[in-house]
């Protein structure tokens, strides 16, 4: 890499080509979108997937978050597969206290909420406390929280009908809809905190080498711990953009949720230009993975395809950025 | 490291404390719900936990060396459909439908293996991607997901999964082979000791001289192709090929194969940790639907079971 920088060769040109390569293979094919599909760019299809790709979007930032912090090694470093399942846990819960209980929205938070960031709490207990690895971790409470949920909500869809909820869903602030500015305050937040406080370098610094981190006196159990509740805090406010989106819970909505989160949130990494997961490349992985879904249904092509052509697309995204990090080896 | 002061004598049992709590399980099993211990339950228990320990066995391979496969269901399901093929347009003998069955999951191994070590990609992201074409072939290929059912199936195939050597169900034996394939393979030779170095130290293991990226493309072929014994036995039980049927086992086989290594001294994923992992789901699963609860209380009851034994178990790693 240092090479490049001081000594730029011929092949500078393409290397810079190809060090974007990411973000210009998605931009053509929004490009592409923008042009064939019927009404790809007009405001009322803009703001359906800014609506639709609101949970997934504050799912990949908590995500990022604590992927900075344990490393980007999927099987031994940082990642919480239980975010999914606490959110809808936290949506079963608000809509069982709203619907069945017939409890206001103030009492229906206060059960639901604290739950989800109990479930983070318990994630920090098993990964920090007891040592366990965080995929082992994180899929065993995912198994426990989905239970639960199953347990609580008798397995059954709630229908919920309250105002403020439905504002979430169908409101906006100054034309941006009010489920993407839930998405946007947790993604402004989460960003601060990773990218622009010292607790965030030191978390990055965590991530990187967890050995060296230590040595150097960082307190890295408190801080990998804390990612845990950020992103419990994270799924607490996906809870309820899951909530307003589907007007109530219903059981199994994590399942399609939980690729699309990791997803979101690894191929957010191929924008950055060292690779690594940040917190807005999470963001655009998430509007990325909706965008083309939507484009794709309003192309009408075949919904057999859409899985397979979009993971092709996916695909090439990350050989780019693969390609990229072997010409700069 | 204070933050759990446990007294000596506890050291020793929480070094075996997941075997315990299986243990305990057993016991408290067999004297909550009678019918539990009877032979054919436990046989039950075995041939119900045939396909997810083949499944789990591939995981601990590939997990081993380093990586992840989301696609075993992919892996599973092409297994599957291949050998339906092979025996219902082709007509062919049973033991060619299992041929068959190997080829079309190597195949699904093969592009994991072009996309990991030929194209530089991530495991997670590169089979997550075999994931997504992988579903989308199945929906194409079936018209929309509806299962392909074949009830005139030839006997040789469907004993695969009804037959029985000696009395034992055939989906055990099978298992149980590869079991044996696998733990001779991964303990036993010096490609499993490679594998091995690759997972603790890919670098290490390049500048000791070992071809990383071929290993790696034989592991993730090996392992897809032995999904595919799991999808013939799917197969042959049912008399038809479900469509994305293998997806269920990918969380499972991941949780087993960690729960495996859990018990390793270095917590690495091993073959007969793995088995106990398998075996731990089983019984949970098993056992909690002898207990006759609701469905939804079972399903909370059995994560929660697996968080409280995770829990105990990663103790040890503060005691010892």
């Amino acid at each position: 890499m240092s090479l490049a920088i001081s000594a730029p060769s011929s092949r500078a040109w393409l290397a810079g080509l190809v060090s974007h390569a990411a973000l210009i293979v998605l931009t053509l094919l929004l490009a592409y979108l923008a042009l064939r599909a019927p009404n790809f760019l007009d405001a009322q299809n803009l703001t359906a997937i800014l609506r639709q790709s609101a949970p997934l979007a504050i799912l990949a930032c908590g995500l990022s978050v604590v992927v900075i912090g344990g490393g980007d090694d999927v099987v031994s470093g940082g990642i919480d597969l239980s975010l999914p399942a606490a959110a809808v846990l936290g949506a079963g819960i608000i809509s069982y206290q709203l619907s069945v209980a017939g409890s206001g929205l103030g009492t229906a938070l206060l059960f639901g909420l604290p739950a989800v960031l109990a479930v983070g709490a318990a994630n920090s207990l098993l990964v920090v406390g007891i040592g366990l690895t965080p995929l082992l971790a994180t899929l065993a409470t995912s198994v426990a929280v989905s239970g639960l949920t199953k347990l609580i909500t008798s397995n059954r869809r709630i229908n919920v009908s309250n105002r403020a909820i439905d504002w979430v869903r169908d409101g906006d602030i100054g034309g941006i809809p009010a489920s993407m500015l839930l998405a946007l305050l947790v993604f402004a937040g989460l960003a601060f905190l990773v990218h622009r406080t010292r607790w965030g370098a030191h978390l990055q610094a965590i991530g990187a080498s967890r050995a060296v981190a230590s040595l150097t006196g960082l307190p890295t159990r408190k801080s990998v711990a804390l990612s845990y509740g950020l992103a419990a805090a994270a799924a607490a406010v996906a809870a309820i953009a899951i909530l307003a989106r589907g007007s109530g819970s219903s059981p199994g909505s994590e399942e399609p949720l939980l690729l699309e989160m990791v997803l979101a949130t690894f191929l957010g990494g191929a924008f950055s230009r060292r690779r690594i997961v940040t917190v807005w490349g999470a963001l655009l992985g998430a509007v990325l993975v909706t965008a083309l879904s939507t484009g794709f249904a309003l192309l009408q092509v075949n919904i057999f395809w859409v899985s397979g052509i979009k993971g092709g697309l996916i695909l090439l995204v990350l050989v780019a950025a693969a390609l990229d990090e072997r010409l700069r080896r | 490291m204070t933050a759990f002061a446990l007294p000596r004598f506890v050291a020793p049992l929480l070094r075996h404390s997941l075997i315990l709590i299986l243990i305990a399980l057993l016991v408290f099993f067999s004297i909550q719900a009678p019918a539990f211990t009877a032979p054919t339950n436990l046989l039950t228990i075995l041939e119900s936990s045939a396909v997810l320990l083949i499944v789990a066995l591939a995981m601990t391979l590939i997990i081993a060396s380093g990586g992840i496969d989301l696609s075993v269901g992919v892996a599973i399901d092409f297994g599957a459909v291949f050998a339906l093929i092979a025996l219902k347009d082709f007509g062919a003998p049973w033991y060619v439908a299992i041929f068959a069955a190997l080829a079309g999951a190597a195949l699904v191994g093969a592009f994991n293996a072009l996309l990991i070590v030929g194209l530089g990609i991530r495991p997670f992201l590169a089979t997550l991607g075999t994931f997504f074409i992988g579903s989308s072939i199945q929906r194409i290929y079936t018209d929309g997901g509806g299962p392909i059912a074949f009830r005139r199936m030839e006997q040789g195939f469907r004993d695969l999964a009804a037959g029985n050597i000696a009395g034992i169900p055939m989906e055990i034996v099978i298992a149980a082979v590869v079991l044996v394939g696998y733990y001779l393979l991964l303990e036993r030779t010096n490609f499993g000791q490679r594998v091995h170095a690759i997972g603790l130290q890919p670098r290490a293991a390049r500048v000791a001289g070992i071809r990383v990226g071929r290993h790696v493309a034989v592991v993730f072929i090996l392992a897809a192709a032995s999904c595919a014994l799991g999808g013939v036995i799917l197969a042959a039980t049912l008399r038809q090929f479900t469509p994305l049927a293998g997806q269920s086992y990918l969380l499972d086989a991941i949780a087993a194969t960690f729960i495996g290594a859990s018990i390793h001294p270095r917590l690495r994923p091993n073959v007969p940790g793995t088995l106990l992992g398998v075996l731990f789901l089983g019984v949970v699963a098993n056992g909690l639907n002898l207990l006759g609860l609701d469905f939804n209380l079972k399903s909370a009851l059995s994560g929660l079971i697996l968080v409280g034994a995770l829990a105990l178990a990663g103790l040890r790693g503060r005691a010892g």
